[in-house]
Parts: structure tokens; C-alpha cells; sequence
């Protein structure tokens, strides 16, 4: 849906987002005790060395998929295919407008934003912050399966 | 046994002297100047095309950009993607467009080493001129920094860098960016960033014991990448198999959302989050486009052909 490959349902997105919340932030973080690490589990040793980024992971996801259900009315910003791209990389006129330049500068930038600004944006760009997010922790702290 | 031991003389001077000539080979060599005007636009969206922002930041670490990445552990020793600010000591500051030409292109130092090949430098070898051009005036955006990045933390044999021309004469190949007759633009567009610029190879295909790529293993998979990651075989078949299309794998390299709506993590994660998240969405499909139909031969029906240094598994 997001990829634009079906229509866009707000229902579906809104009951998927409050799944997604539900399972975020403390209710996921409380399937981690300590020493759950090695088989069959595929979490990294670096979420208990680094509890704080995974919990913050947890908890940006849980607010981010609840911005998500509030913005699901919202309907999706077409993406030109300029947009998002060159603009997101170059931040000013330099190859590294700080923001720009660390890659999740959008994730970082926007650590602060509350569910009610992220209800007043369009469902697709809160779509990518959870999505986002979900990438950024299964890279740091998820090994590979197979 | 006089004999022997004068074999084993001319073996020993033989092998000095085929060092030697190693050592003064020359590689390389600066190109015609280029006297273009890049582009900074263009040329950073190349740069992150390429990895030079995923490699040589290190983002875990909250590091600056391009002032150093995160560690390579390979077999070989622990590769430190060095310091490529514009700082004249610690980075690049001091170098010429030239010097980074032949830096990027050719994996040749300024002062005339070669590289190792932990820095991609065999994919980018068919940049052009412009291409170059760009990407200079884009790194010279960018703030200097003033550290240095560790030293590799390579042992002999492999820290002696007059192997590294044998391993250039014997595995540097050429990339095969080149635009195919008879293909459509889209294909020949995607052809160049996937087999060049975005190094789809580096991990895809598998390595011999010298980490050369194997010919008959392009995009077949590598079960052995450094810190123990894996990529799967991106052939075009293994990818129709598993259920990729050109809309959902230029939504995956754009997002990191696979068609299960799983993501992507490990090393296949830092490569979107850094890097092909910034593209077009017309070059991620002209990627896919590519790759769903590569001319790759299928590494399989090739399999039995030795190669020099073939692992077995």
C-alpha cells in the first residue's frame, strides 16, 4: 500500500499502526530480559550493551506508530521523484549539512516530534519514520538468520 | 644435496629479486588533468551512491561524516576506512582533483601505493571524467576534521603492499558498466550503478582465500562477509524465486521494507539507511530493472570451472 502498488486504505493503516504501538516501546522491550541472547533468538549481545539505544529504539517506534494511527486520514503526499532524494542528501547547497548529511538526518532531526505533529503529516512520511526505525534497530541489533 | 641447496639459492634469489621487481613495478599513474567544473550536487549524490558516506562514517559511533567508519574485520587484519575530510594533514585536504582520480579509479595513493582492496576502488573504475569531477567539488564541502583514523591493523604478509599489485594483476577486473546494445535504457541505466558505482559485488559475490572476487561467483552470494554477515545471491533467478519484483525491490532499496514486510538489517540495512535510500526512485527501479534480468551469467552452471584460489565449501 505504501509502495503505492494498492490503494490507500485508512482503516487498514490505522489498525495496523495501533498494532504496531502496542507492541512497541516497553511491551517490546520486556522480551529482552537479560541473558536471552544466542539460540534460537537472533538479538545481538549489543542490545544489553547498549540498552539505552535499544530502548529508545523501542519507545521512538511506539511513538511513531501512534503518530501513524492519528495520521492515518491524512492522505499520502505524492512522492515526486526529486522530493525526498537530492533534497533529503544535500540539506543547503554542501554535501554535508550536518543534519543532512548522517543519513537518518530525517530520524535524528525529528527524534523530538510528538504524535501531534506527526498526526498532522501525511499517513506516507509517518509511514517511513516507522519503517525507519524498524531498519535502523534490525541493523544494529538483529543478527542474520541464515 | 649440493644441488638442492643450489636450487633453493636460486629459488631465494629468484624470489627476492620477483619481489623486487614488485616493489618498483609502478601501477597507476596520474590521468590527464581534468579540467572540468563539478557539480556538488551531483556529484554528493554519486558519493552516496557509492558508499563513500556509509564506509567512511561512522554512524554507530556518532562519528563525523567521512571522518573515519566503523572497523572492517576481515580475514586479512581490521581495515580502518581512514579520515576523507578536507582536513590537509588527517584527510584529503592537501590532494589534487588528480590525486583523487586516480584514488578513486585506479586505487592508487598519491604518492603512488596501492590501495587495499578493502576500499572498493575496482567498481568505480569505469567513472568518467565529469563523474570524478563532481564528487571532488562535493568532498570539498565538507567540514575538516582534525583526528585521524586509526592505522589498519593488518599482519604480514598481508600489510606488505607490493602483494597488492599481484593481487590487482589477478583479480582487478573490470567492472562492466558499459551500456549494452540492444538492452533498454532503463536496464543499461541501472546496469552502471549496480555493477560500478553502488558495488552490488563487493558482498554479493563470493571471495577467494585472497578476497578476490570470484569470476564465476558474480552475485551469487558470499556467506562470509566481515563481522560475520551474509548476502544472498542476487542472480536473477535466486531473486524471482524469492518473490522480488521491480516494484518491490526498488521499494525495499528505497525503504528497507522487504515484500514479507519484514526489514532489512545487518550490513543490507546500513547499506539503504546510508546509502540507496538517497537515489532517484527512477535509478532504484532502473537498479531493479537490472538486476531481475542481469547479464550475469548464472553462477551455478558455471561452477565447475577452477579458479585460481577457489574455496571449497
Amino acid at each position: 500500500m505504501m509502495s503505492g502498488e494498492t490503494g490507500y486504505d485508512a482503516d487498514t493503516v490505522r489498525h495496523a499502526a495501533e498494532t504496531i504501538g502496542m507492541h512497541a516501546g516497553d511491551a517490546m522491550t520486556r522480551l529482552f530480559p537479560d541473558g536471552s541472547a544466542g539460540m534460537p533468538s537472533v538479538a545481538k549481545d549489543a542490545i544489553w550493551n547498549d540498552w539505552e539505544s535499544f530502548a529508545g529504539l523501542a519507545e521512538e517506534l511506539h511513538r511513531y506508530a501512534e503518530g501513524l494511527a492519528l495520521a492515518a486520514d491524512n492522505a499520502p503526499a505524492s512522492q515526486s521523484d526529486t522530493k525526498s532524494n537530492t533534497s533529503a542528501m544535500m540539506g543547503g547547497s554542501d554535501m554535508m549539512g550536518a543534519n543532512s548529511m548522517m543519513g537518518s538526518g530525517d530520524m535524528m532531526a525529528d527524534d523530538t516530534m510528538g504524535r501531534e505533529e506527526l498526526a498532522e503529516m501525511p499517513a506516507n512520511a509517518v509511514f517511513a519514520k516507522v519503517s525507519d526505525t524498524c531498519s535502523s534497530c534490525h541493523t544494529r541489533f538483529r543478527a542474520k538468520v541464515k | 644435496m649440493r644441488r638442492v641447496l643450489a636450487g633453493v639459492a636460486v629459488l631465494a634469489l629468484s624470489g627476492t629479486a620477483a619481489i623486487a621487481a614488485l616493489v618498483v613495478w609502478p601501477i597507476g599513474g596520474p590521468p590527464a588533468e581534468i579540467e572540468l567544473t563539478g557539480d556538488v550536487q551531483r556529484g554528493a549524490y554519486l558519493a552516496r551512491a557509492s558508499g563513500c558516506i556509509a564506509c567512511h562514517t561512522n554512524f554507530e559511533d556518532g562519528g563525523a561524516p567521512l571522518a573515519g567508519g566503523a572497523p572492517l574485520e576481515t580475514p586479512f587484519g581490521v581495515f580502518y576506512p581512514p579520515n576523507i575530510t578536507t582536513d590537509p594533514e588527517h584527510g584529503i585536504g592537501d590532494w589534487s582533483l588528480s590525486d583523487f582520480a586516480m584514488t578513486v579509479r585506479q586505487g592508487v595513493s598519491p604518492d603512488g601505493e596501492p590501495l587495499f582492496p578493502a576500499f572498493t576502488y575496482p567498481f568505480y573504475a569505469d567513472f568518467s571524467d565529469q563523474d570524478v569531477a563532481d564528487m571532488w567539488a562535493a568532498f570539498q564541502t565538507v567540514a575538516p576534521v582534525t583526528n585521524p583514523a586509526p592505522p589498519h591493523d593488518v599482519g604480514f604478509p598481508f600489510n606488505q603492499r607490493w602483494g597488492l599489485k599481484l593481487w590487482r594483476a589477478l583479480f582487478m577486473h573490470d567492472p562492466q558498466t558499459e551500456p549494452v546494445e540492444g538492452k533498454s535504457v532503463d536496464w543499461n541505466r541501472g546496469r552502471q550503478p549496480v555493477r560500478g558505482a553502488a558495488h552490488c559485488g563487493a558482498c554479493h559475490t563470493g571471495r577467494n582465500l585472497a578476497g578476490g572476487r570470484m569470476p564465476d561467483a558474480v552475485f551469487a552470494g558470499n556467506d562470509d562477509l566481515p563481522g560475520g554477515n551474509k548476502a544472498p545471491s542476487i542472480l536473477s533467478d535466486d531473486l524471482a524465486d524469492r518473490g522480488w519484483t521491480v516494484a518491490n525491490l526498488s521499494y525495499a532499496l528505497q525503504s528497507g521494507v522487504t515484500p514479507s514486510g519484514d526489514v532489512f538489517g545487518g550490513s543490507m540495512g546500513e547499506v539503504v539507511q546510508n546509502g540507496t535510500r538517497f537515489l532517484s526512485k527512477s535509478d532504484l527501479k532502473a537498479m531493479a530493472i537490472y538486476l531481475l534480468d542481469s547479464d550475469v551469467p548464472e553462477g551455478r552452471a558455471l561452477a565447475g570451472t577452477p579458479s585460481i584460489g577457489k574455496t571449497i565449501d
